[in-house]
């Protein structure tokens, strides 16, 4: 469903944290359109990249074939950390069909690190970036390290070279805890970082005395608590397919999510080369959510392919992704709130331990990250933020769907609840009281926000879940509902909220870029370079561009994914396509637009500013009857014998140095079985702040996989690595538990859409978003229906007994 | 080494294929018949994004060993539609919003139009057992369990002649 | 870590006497549905030189239903044997058994005796098999031999299969008029391995337990049965445990959510004490899906859960099961 601001025109959330009608504060411009006066925003229009999925045609890196292709495959590590003696690849070698068996001494020197996406980091932010691994490793840090690779002609062949490799390891102490990582005398992961501290991040927005401000708060509490290593899970198994041409240029076929920074990594950090030595295509991508922002198996490829001079397509078995090199970062956090009696925020400090494991990839980032949601969604006079990166020798964790956001707000918004009780408030009145409107500063303090829907969200969200009516209350004071009644079976409501970037600029490079061209028939090619990793982004772009122009939404095709064709772009992460890409179509579009209706107006003899496009067809606003068609502009164009001949084209761009932050509010209903621990979630309302919706079919359809990865989180996805030997022990679909079709509770979507006045009609971000609120707000249904916290995720049925068993029951509850 | 030709009946058609006795049902579908749109995913039998209906029911293609299949009808994702027309059940998949990357589509869908052949007018329980077999990582489900009886819907319609009424 | 199978050779013989002469266990395995097996050699944990499938046996698919009882064959497949009107409508437990398995597709290619053949003490149909006290009917090369289903599980994936041995077929003997059964299942989700599975029937007659069957999954190294619990309530009275004289107890008794069926049934003290020796029959592990402990005692929940079901299914005379489902 959707609430358009159409249906609360009053409503202003600068008006002081009311939802009284308002006539002051006039809405930002794009805000006053009506609906329907769009032709293609705003419809449910199906995808471009759909049909091609649904009929088996769309073409997956796996499915590529390229002439004379040989099969990469990697040798793994069986040992968490071990120093490699000696590897003997002869065997190997001799066997027949083999044509490339390397180890690490024959990759480039180069030290790199896996994140591509940190290629877009402000030099002195990049200095923080660990470059500390090869292509393959002189010495094992985890268990499935890269040791060494083989290309053959077919995968039996190489697989059963594989086994011929003979490596000699020298087993070496290793250290799984991060903890335990910091004390002296634990084994170095890494000869440049004593103390396997990775790194230590200060908040860049801490301010104020943090002990004084606690110290005089009325009441302060704290929580703790720890997220698991939740796999993104992408169905689409890692691979990537590379060719060096006869030109001496390299060209690279992979899912990556940043195809041009993939390319400067490539180029600046692996191989010493040009960046325009590469072209860099993205082939479908079968999901996404965070891992393609580093490196997969791309340079395994791309050297077996210069060591053999024949294309070389490397992919991975589901048990070596979940063994490998991405998942969500593990985070021990703590936040401390000092609240007033009256309820006011007067201090936040967070600090963040993260586990890197063997090697630093994002772990950097996604705790910058971390705490600027985290720390920048409330209120608050004083702000402390740090966080320390440790290596361990566990996988190398990654970026992971809400990239911090979950994390820290599995901690945060637990420690708002308990502030809440505290102060005995309902914690939907706390969250209202405190939480940052327009005008105030975003999560990224120099920039301002321009739109803020928070509290929209939250009314929407609290009438849907029904919160007045099932909110049991702070032991003996509020809640409709009354105390619990207890017994086995207690249900509980809880929320949570969230503030997401849609987009980096302010602390990552942020620009984009558009290629339009209109063709002779009037339709129109557009060249972008999103990562379509099933977002919908294609189909998002393509009706910006076409209701941007005035064209047909059919009439717009997408060139994408070929670093060749598209300008330079950063990718998609950050919840940012639609915003910052869709502005750079929709100036495209502008500019295109302009120039048709230029040359309109010399056809029909009036000046541009008297015509408007729509469905292809340019007319005279004063006169409708008046009319010409964008084709016969297009092909007057092009077929112009006189000095005026022209492709019509144009370039658009966005560059901003804000994020236009997205708010979101959740809500989960949940009833617990307190003889099994078993958690049921009955039903989860998600209201986000949209801005606008260009697609509210795939806007609602990505916050539904967002609640389903967000329950998954929540209840049962759970990487358990060994403790003895550091080998993950659920490396299968078998053991790591996603939810399955039966599994899905009832998830209602409500988009709330106070356009925001710098987003492409007021569009902001949504992709990552999704996943956010879920878990902190099971967390807190959990304690309205049981008085438990967890504080670690998965929260397995198990530890809700373990808490069960440990809680002191409230007089208010007289069940067991 | 036994290497044989072996006949398949594959999306309608009499092919043949050479193959050993350890060669997956997936491996010649997508290496030797070019039928990339059997996707490989979990090797465990967990995901469905590899399924194809053998003689009509919905099948693990990573763990089928080829040479067990000789002589069974195999219906891949290729085989659904006929000619240029989406089959309903794709048709509705692309209406509903249930593809986002697309990788368990293929899948889904063989596992969707196994339920629809045995049982025209599922409930949405039926709908999400006939599922529970096949993972999607980006939807929810719940745009699938939509489109699954649209294209039930859709179907009835076809098949009746009569204009449906939402 | 392997993505395709190393080679090996194939044999698909046409008699029970053929696959007999060929198949060792070890060297020479056999290949019904192949869920299992297949997925084991590709990651080197089976490595057979010689795979024998029996899928072009004849007759040895068939679920066949009489006074006596139920039998089916070495290829019933387990979509077979949960989508049969018989089976669904005589032996509910082992329908409701199948019924907690998620995906189709493993449902469609695997077989009922191969699930036990794997010999993993989670399988969800072997305690249901256990329950119902069926039997296990093995064909060698000289002779053929019938043992109750407590013989054939050994040790986790052992089972009594000897070499040139294959089981043929599983009978089952009709549950006794009166009685009332139910199988329940934790699991992480839906369509996963049972962290604990149990299986119970019971018949009732005169206000008294006639006769009880628990069998307990996934908490020893084989399937169990809890002998101890079962002596306990044999003879008892049917208490108040399921509801009698509370019109709720019998509408519950086919819900699908124990939440409903449980709210509102004081569980008798009877069940109670049956259901913590069972849970002491019970030697689980620590593994990625659980915690011995909470193994130990979810056996106790689950056991007072589905007696209070089985027992409230008795008394409504129900004796057949709704479409499978995938709840636990």
């Amino acid at each position: 469903m959707r609430d358009a601001l159409d249906k609360n025109p009053g409503f202003d959330p600068r008006s002081g944290g009311t939802s009284a009608p308002s006539t002051t504060g006039a809405p930002p411009a794009t805000s006053r359109t009506i609906e329907g006066e769009f032709s293609c925003v705003g419809k449910p229009l199906p995808r471009p990249d759909v049909a091609a999925k649904a009929t088996g045609a769309a073409v997956y890196g796996a499915d590529l074939v390229l002439p004379g292709m040989l099969t990469g495959r990697i040798l793994t590590s069986p040992y968490a950390h071990a120093k490699i003696l000696s590897i003997d690849t002869s065997k190997a070698k001799a066997l027949a069909g083999v044509a490339a068996v390397i180890t690490h001494e024959d990759v480039p020197k180069l030290r790199f690190t896996r994140s591509v996406m940190a290629e877009g980091l402000p030099p002195f932010a990049y200095e923080g970036e660990n470059q500390d691994q090869f292509i393959l490793s002189d010495k094992a840090r985890y268990v499935g390290d890269w040791i060494a690779a083989v290309a053959a002609v077919d995968t039996y062949t190489a697989e059963k070279a594989l086994d011929l490799i003979e490596v000699e390891y020298e087993q070496l102490p290793a250290v799984f805890d991060p903890e335990e990582a910091l004390k002296p005398g634990s084994p170095i992961i890494h000869e440049g970082w004593p103390g396997n501290v990775a790194g230590v991040i200060d908040h860049p927005f801490s301010r104020g005395d943090l002990d004084k401000a606690l110290a005089d708060s009325d009441y302060v509490v704290e929580f703790r608590g720890r997220n698991s290593r939740q796999k993104q899970a992408h169905l689409e198994p890692d691979v990537a397919v590379a060719r060096w041409e006869p030109d001496g240029r390299l060209t690279v076929w992979s899912p990556n999510q940043n195809a041009h920074l993939a390319k400067k990594t490539m180029a600046q950090r692996i191989l010493g080369i040009n960046e325009g030595d590469i072209r860099w295509i993205t082939t479908t991508v079968g999901g996404g959510f965070g891992a393609r922002l580093s490196f997969g198996v791309e340079p395994v490829a791309v050297l077996l392919a210069k060591i053999t001079g024949k294309p070389v397509k490397v992919f991975v078995t589901r048990e070596e992704d979940f063994s490998g090199w991405s998942s969500r970062t593990e985070q021990r956090q703590t936040i401390r709130m000092g609240v007033t009696k009256g309820g006011t925020i007067t201090a936040i400090e967070q600090r963040i331990l993260s586990d890197a494991g063997a090697y630093f990839s994002h772990s950097g980032t996604i705790s910058a990250v971390n705490m600027q949601a985290t720390l920048g969604v409330m209120r608050s006079p004083v702000v402390s933020g740090k966080a320390t990166i440790v290596y361990t020798n566990n996988p190398t964790s990654s970026g992971m769907r809400g990239y911090g956001n979950p994390e820290g707000s599995f901690v945060l918004q637990q420690a708002i609840d308990m502030a809440a009780e505290k102060c005995g408030m309902d914690p939907l009145e706390f969250r209202l009281k405190n939480a940052k409107g327009t005008g105030e500063p975003s999560m990224w303090e120099p920039v301002t926000l321009t739109s803020c829907a928070l509290e929209t969200c939250i009314r929407l969200g609290a009438e849907r879940i029904g919160w007045k009516e099932k909110w049991h209350g702070w032991g003996a004071s509020t809640g409709a509902a009354g105390p619990s009644p207890g017994g086995r079976y207690r249900r509980g409501v809880g929320m949570s909220i969230m503030t997401h970037a849609s987009g980096a600029g302010g602390f990552l490079l942020e620009h984009s870029s558009a290629i339009i061209k209109l063709d002779e028939d009037g339709s129109v090619q557009l060249a972008v370079s999103p990562c379509e990793m099933g977002q919908g982004i294609l189909g998002a772009l393509s009706q910006i561009a076409a209701e941007g122009m005035g064209l047909r939404y059919e009439d717009v095709h997408v060139i994408t994914g070929d670093t060749d064709v598209t300008l330079f772009d950063i990718g998609s992460h950050a919840s940012r396509s639609t915003y910052a890409i869709g502005n750079a179509v929709l100036d495209a579009a502008r500019q295109v637009r302009a120039t048709v209706l230029e040359r309109a107006a010399g056809i029909l003899e009036t000046s541009p500013r008297a015509l408007d496009i729509r469905g292809g067809s340019v007319f005279v606003k004063a006169d409708p009857t008046q009319t010409v068609a964008v084709a016969e502009i297009a092909r007057g164009a092009i077929y112009d014998y006189g000095l005026e001949g022209r492709h019509i084209t144009a370039t658009g761009k966005h560059q901003a140095l804000t994020h236009c932050p997205n708010f979101q509010a959740g809500f989960s209903e949940i009833e617990v079985d307190t003889e099994t621990g078993v958690i049921k979630v009955l039903k989860y309302v998600v209201a986000h702040d949209i801005g606008r919706a260009i697609n509210p079919l795939t806007v609602e359809s990505c916050l539904q996989g967002g609640a389903y990865q967000g329950l998954g989180y929540a209840l049962t996805e759970d990487l358990i690595i060994d403790e003895h030997t550091g080998k993950v022990l659920t490396d299968s679909f078998a053991t790591y538990k996603m939810l399955s079709a039966l599994d899905m509770p009832e998830v209602e979507v409500i988009l709330v859409e106070e356009p925001d006045p710098s987003g492409p009609y007021g569009a902001k971000g949504v992709g990552e978003t999704g996943i956010t609120n879920v878990a902190p707000s099971i967390a807190n249904a959990l304690y309205d229906a049981c008085r438990i916290r967890i504080h670690s995720l998965p929260m397995t049925p198990e530890k809700v007994l373990a808490a069960l068993a440990a809680a002191p029951q409230s007089p208010d509850y007289n069940g067991g | 080494m036994t290497k044989q030709i072996a006949a398949f009946t594959v999306n309608g058609a009499e092919r043949e294929a050479i193959i050993e006795p350890h060669m997956l049902l997936i491996d010649v579908l997508r290496d030797q018949f070019a039928l990339t749109g059997t996707k490989y995913a979990c090797g465990t039998g967990d995901c469905g994004a590899c399924t194809v209906l053998l003689d009509g029911k919905p099948s693990l293609s990573c763990l089928i060993l080829a040479v067990t299949a000789i002589g069974k009808s195999i219906l891949t994702i290729e085989g659904l539609a006929e000619g240029p027309e989406l089959h309903p059940l794709q048709q509705s998949f692309v209406d509903e919003g249930a593809i986002q990357c697309g990788f368990c589509t293929p899948g889904m869908i063989l596992s969707a139009k196994s339920l629809l052949d045995e049982n025209p007018d599922p409930s949405l329980d039926e709908i999400r057992h006939a599922l529970a077999g096949n993972l999607c990582r980006c939807t929810g489900y719940v745009a699938i369990f939509n489109a699954v009886q649209a294209a039930a819907a859709a179907m009835k319609t076809d098949s009746t002649g009569t204009e449906a009424r939402p | 870590m392997h993505r395709v199978l190393l080679p090996f050779e194939f044999a698909e013989p046409t008699t029970v006497r053929g696959a007999l002469a060929l198949i060792d266990g070890e060297k020479t395995r056999a290949l019904a549905g192949g869920v299992d097996l297949v997925l084991r050699m590709r990651l080197r944990q089976v490595l057979p030189e010689k795979v024998v499938s029996l899928q072009k046996l004849p007759h040895l698919d068939y679920v066949r239903a009489d006074d006596l009882g139920l039998a089916f064959g070495a290829l019933a497949s387990l979509r077979q044997l949960e989508a049969s009107r018989a089976v669904r409508e005589g032996w509910p437990l082992l329908a409701e058994a199948i019924g907690s398995i998620g995906s189709v597709q493993v449902k469609v290619q695997g077989t009922g005796v191969g699930n036990l053949c794997v010999g993993t003490p989670a399988s969800d149909v072997a305690p249901a098999l256990y329950a119902l006290g069926a039997r296990v009917r093995l064909t060698g090369l000289a002779d053929e031999r019938e043992i109750p289903i407590e013989e054939f599980f050994l040790d986790v994936g052992k089972t009594a299969v000897r070499p040139h041995e294959l089981v043929t077929e599983i009978v089952v003997p009709r549950p006794p008029a009166g009685s009332g059964a139910a199988f329940m299942k934790l699991a992480k989700t839906s369509e996963d391995i049972a962290k604990v599975n149990v299986a119970v029937m019971v018949s009732v007659g005169d206000g008294a337990y006639a006769d009880v069957s628990i069998a307990l999954g996934s908490v020893a190294p084989t399937p169990l049965r809890a002998v101890e619990a079962e002596s306990l309530l044999r003879m008892a009275p049917v208490g108040e445990a399921a509801g009698v004289g509370n019109p709720a107890g019998a509408a519950a008794a086919n819900r699908v959510s124990p939440a409903l069926e449980a709210t509102g049934n004081p569980v008798s003290p009877g069940l109670e004490a049956a259901a913590q020796a069972a849970a002491q029959a019970a030697v689980p592990i620590s593994d990625v899906r659980s915690t011995a402990s909470y193994r130990k005692e979810m056996v106790r929940v689950l056991v007072k859960d589905a007696l209070a079901r089985a027992t409230a299914r008795a008394l409504a005379g129900r004796s057949d099961v709704q479409a499978p489902g995938g709840v636990s």
